[in-house]
């Protein structure tokens, strides 16, 4: 059949050639534009409704207020949800930098080719692992198994959303970090090598710092996935909207909090009337979050561009 | 040479090694931390979800860990059907992966992919089940088959008689489509042109249209009994296309004409020996239409390449080991345990009364109509938009920075958090272009907008694999640039695609939080039967367990349906590793 057409094809006019390249061009074009489209109406409802929101709760009163209280007093200071946001983003990263780069750096100087091979694709499938999974683990096991270190602690916590979310993270800074150090080139380890270096040295004075760039930009992803984390907050992590005292890091973390996330399913998943203050502060959170993350995100990568070793 | 070393060197040399084991050590206990705590948590899961210690009789014993403390003897509870199990079924199998890894590596994988392949062909049976039993009946399938077919013959038909006419021709593959399914002009149309008159006060304005095969199908009174529909909607499009297939690969008709032969009659056998199973013939009809072409195929090629087959033995051990086992537990009497997650579970709606009633039935309907419906409307546009990155994007000038900006974007768009895009949902599909809240169409363009940039990416970077040389040859016969497309990169890219979708998709099954901005409801009593209906999800539905304090719920029913959840994902990501590996090796080959 396929000859078939080609013969066809062959016999066409030029003129009718050209218009239907033109609107196979066309029709893929529009494909790419709708992702920028995505983006465009991403950001222009949440503007349209957070600038709505802001017109009626001053923005200094949302950005700077320190009691969240939506639906029962009615003030929306969302320092409280970024705080916890702050606090569990926090705990996570304790739990996913080192172990993130550790594994990173086994990957790439000390495993071999088929342990390799074993490795990523598990640790991917741990990345694919869903995150309202992750939040059952911690809310059925992960709470009860801290109980018995810490008998105070409470149903939700912020303690074992934090390690969660820090385990879920570990492939992302592992996975990355490890496609860093394998782009630095061997000849720098041999270099080493060849002035006596053993291989742990060679592991940290020399991969390490040429990865550097690579790495950061893998843990200003993984923070901004952190925070914008959302099942396992809220399954695992309460909603008790409160400010989290740095000075007492240990009952914030072992009390219920309510990070930005969770208040957004809370109000989300509660019948609020489109129309009312509290649907709008949905968006202005959201846009609050959509802001870090997108700045995080561009973070990242100009971290990667411009402090990139490049080697030839 | 040790006598010349000074004994201080020899200090700092046996510290450093020691410095070196030590930090290899941790890096490798970090590595397996994050492994070890899930896959500590995944047997929780598992042990919650089936119950596997909680049979009677069985063998009740205590090992002492350390010899004479109370406090470290370990009680250990070992069911006597589990014992029966693992000779019939867990040794045999063990013994056969352990030959396959010494011996035969071949094998090993002929056995994975020939136990894999029913599998991932039962799920995607089951998923077609589903949806005749809730969204469509077998005649309106039949129908719009029968109306896709007469639009293909229209636009083939006009390319054989006008062969010259290309923009002709574009627009019949445009018309011809909607003619044949939706009528010209489309019902829909007609009702909302006719909606609008009525509110001004008109009378209908639009009384006349061309109807559609798919309506005149449907209105006929010749309707072919249910199996016949059933075969021909099912079992002949899967034959169509995995006959061509064996017929190339043998360069035989007559090899693809017993492949179609033998799976119309494996499919027809249903009607006989079905109802003697206890099954009903549709569920035999499906099953058999979509499992026995492509095992069919495979076991073709590895008999025909003589590489391990030892490997297709493999089945056979498994399901042997186990219907010995079951025979053998029943004869003496053996109880067995009663896991959570059963076929009751999957075939139940949620119970506010019992745990044991509760099941995932209508959550699961709503998932698989939900990956549907992304498949469908989200693939070709993120597989489009890939290939105008890759292929026509200019990279200089004002339209080179455009797509540098396109680029970025999509990068960014993949960082943005789920959430945001339930607000998109919640805002655009909902209230600004009316769509009912919480219906399966609005989940899946929120979670479909989602993946797109994920689709994207994996699809771009398939299609960058395809070497610029073939494009080359292809453009020095004479190929246009969509020509080139069509039949030199798509066709090469295409595994690479699929892999990336599977894996999107994997990532869109599991997605919890744009459902709950978009309104899904928690408890949902009856399957969807549309994809305009309001339905839940799986995610969707294990969060509103997440909310039930009693434990028969939280460690009974919620780790069911997650086991449900995590089960079906496995098989997506298995299928898509095996594909990745196949594609990876041909291409090495």
């Amino acid at each position: 059949m396929s000859s078939e057409t080609r013969d066809i094809v062959t016999d066409e006019t030029n003129a009718s050639r050209t218009a239907k390249e033109q609107t196979y061009r066309a029709i893929f074009l529009a494909c790419g534009i709708l992702s920028v489209l995505t983006t465009v109406a991403i950001i222009a409802t949440l503007f349209s409704d957070a600038l709505t929101f802001w017109s009626e709760v001053p923005i200094e009163d949302f950005l700077l207020g320190t009691n969240w209280s939506p639906q029962i007093e009615g003030s929306y200071g969302v320092l409280p949800l970024v705080s916890a946001t702050l606090l569990i983003t926090f705990g996570s990263a304790v739990v996913a930098l080192p172990i993130g780069v550790l594994t990173a750096i086994y990957l790439s100087e000390y495993a071999s080719d088929r342990t390799r091979s074993i490795l990523k694709p598990t640790l991917e499938i741990l990345a694919g692992v869903p995150t309202v999974v992750y939040g059952f683990f911690a809310l059925v096991y992960v709470t009860p198994a801290l109980g018995t270190i810490f008998p105070s602690i409470s149903t939700f916590n912020a303690l074992s959303a934090s390690l969660v979310v820090g385990i879920m993270i570990i492939p992302m800074v592992s996975s990355i970090s490890e496609d860093a150090m394998s782009a630095v080139p061997d000849s720098l380890r041999q270099a080493s090598y060849g002035l006596g270096a053993t291989k742990f040295e060679v592991s940290t004075t020399v991969v390490v710092p040429a990865a550097i760039s690579g790495i950061f930009s893998s843990f200003i992803l993984a923070l901004s996935r952190a925070i914008g984390e959302t099942m396992i907050v809220t399954i695992a992590a309460g909603s008790n909207a409160r400010l989290i005292d740095p000075l007492d890091p240990f009952s914030a973390f072992l009390n219920s909090v309510e990070p930005m996330t969770a208040a957004m399913i809370n109000i989300g998943k509660s019948d609020v009337d489109p129309g009312s203050l509290t649907y709008k502060s949905l968006f202005a959170i959201g846009l609050t979050l959509f802001a870090i993350t997108f700045v995080m995100n561009v973070v990242s990568n100009l971290v990667a561009e411009r402090y990139r070793e490049e080697y030839e | 040479m040790a006598a010349e070393t000074p004994s201080w060197a020899q200090q700092a040399g046996q510290v450093s090694r020691l410095r070196g084991r030590a930090f290899e050590a941790i890096c490798l206990a970090s590595t397996s931390l994050a492994l070890v705590s899930v896959m500590v948590l995944l047997l929780f899961v598992a042990n919650d979800a089936f119950r596997p210690f909680e049979a009677e009789p069985a063998l009740t014993f205590a090992i002492p860990v350390l010899p004479g403390l109370e406090l470290f003897v370990v009680p250990v509870v070992l069911p006597a059907y589990l014992l029966v199990f693992g000779a019939t079924l867990g040794l045999p199998v063990a013994l056969t992966a352990l030959y396959y890894y010494r011996r035969d590596d071949p094998a090993g994988e002929v056995a994975y992919a020939t136990l894999g392949l029913p599998i991932v062909s039962l799920l995607v049976s089951a998923g077609v089940l589903v949806m005749f039993i809730e969204v469509l009946t077998v005649s309106e399938l039949f129908a719009t088959e029968l109306a896709l077919l007469v639009a293909v013959g229209a636009i083939y038909g006009h390319a054989r008689l006008r062969p010259r006419k290309a923009v002709e021709r574009l627009a019949i593959i445009i018309v011809a489509p909607v003619v044949a399914l939706a009528g010209l002009p489309p019902a829909m149309f007609n009702d909302i042109v006719n909606g609008i008159a009525g509110l001004a006060g008109v009378g209908p304005v639009l009384t006349t249209r061309l109807f559609s095969v798919r309506e005149l199908v449907l209105a006929s009174p010749f309707l072919p009994v249910r199996w016949v529909m059933l075969l021909a909607t099912v079992t002949l499009p899967v034959v169509a296309i995995f006959a061509p297939i064996l017929a190339r690969r043998r360069e035989s008709r007559e090899a693809g004409l017993a492949l179609g032969g033998l799976s119309m009659i494996v499919a027809a056998l249903g009607l006989v020996a079905a109802p003697a199973l206890g099954v009903g013939s549709d569920v035999w009809i499906v099953v058999a239409s979509v499992t026995v072409p492509p095992l069919a195929v495979y076991v073709e090629g590895v008999v025909r390449r003589r590489e391990g087959m030892a490997g297709l033995a493999f089945p056979l051990v498994l399901i042997g080991g186990a219907l010995a086992g079951w025979l053998l537990v029943q004869q003496v009497g053996f109880g067995m345990p009663d896991p959570w997650l059963d076929w009751g579970f999957l075939t139940n709606a949620h119970s506010r009364f019992s745990a044991e009633k509760t099941g995932i039935y209508p959550p699961l309907v709503g998932s698989v109509m939900m990956l549907f419906a992304i498949v469908i409307l989200i693939f070709p546009v993120g597989v489009g938009a890939a290939i105008y990155l890759e292929e026509y994007a200019p990279s200089q000038g004002l339209a080179g920075k455009f797509v540098t900006l396109i680029e970025i974007n999509i990068g960014n768009l993949a960082g943005v958090p789920s959430v945001v895009y339930g607000l998109l949902g919640l805002a655009l599909f909902i209230r600004f272009l009316s769509m009912p809240v919480g219906a399966i169409i609005v989940g899946a363009l929120a979670v479909g907008l989602l993946i797109l940039p994920i689709v994207i990416i994996s699809a771009q970077e398939a299609i960058r694999a395809v070497p610029d040389s073939h494009r080359e040859a292809s453009y020095g016969m004479g190929a246009t640039r969509w020509q080139t497309i069509r039949d030199v990169v798509l066709p090469q890219a295409f595994p690479g695609i699929l892999t990336g979708t599977i894996l999107a998709l994997g990532r869109a099954i599991g997605e919890t939080a744009p459902l709950l901005m978009i309104g899904m409801p928690a408890i949902v009593r009856r399957a969807p039967d549309g994809f305009f209906a309001t339905g839940s999800a799986m995610p969707r539905q294990i969060f509103r367990w997440s909310k039930e304090f009693d434990p028969l719920y939280r460690h009974g029913v919620l780790a069911a349906g997650v086991v449900t959840l995590l089960v079906v994902l496995l098989i997506m990501n298995g299928t898509a590793i095996i594909l990745r590996n196949k594609f990876q090796r041909e291409e090495t080959a």
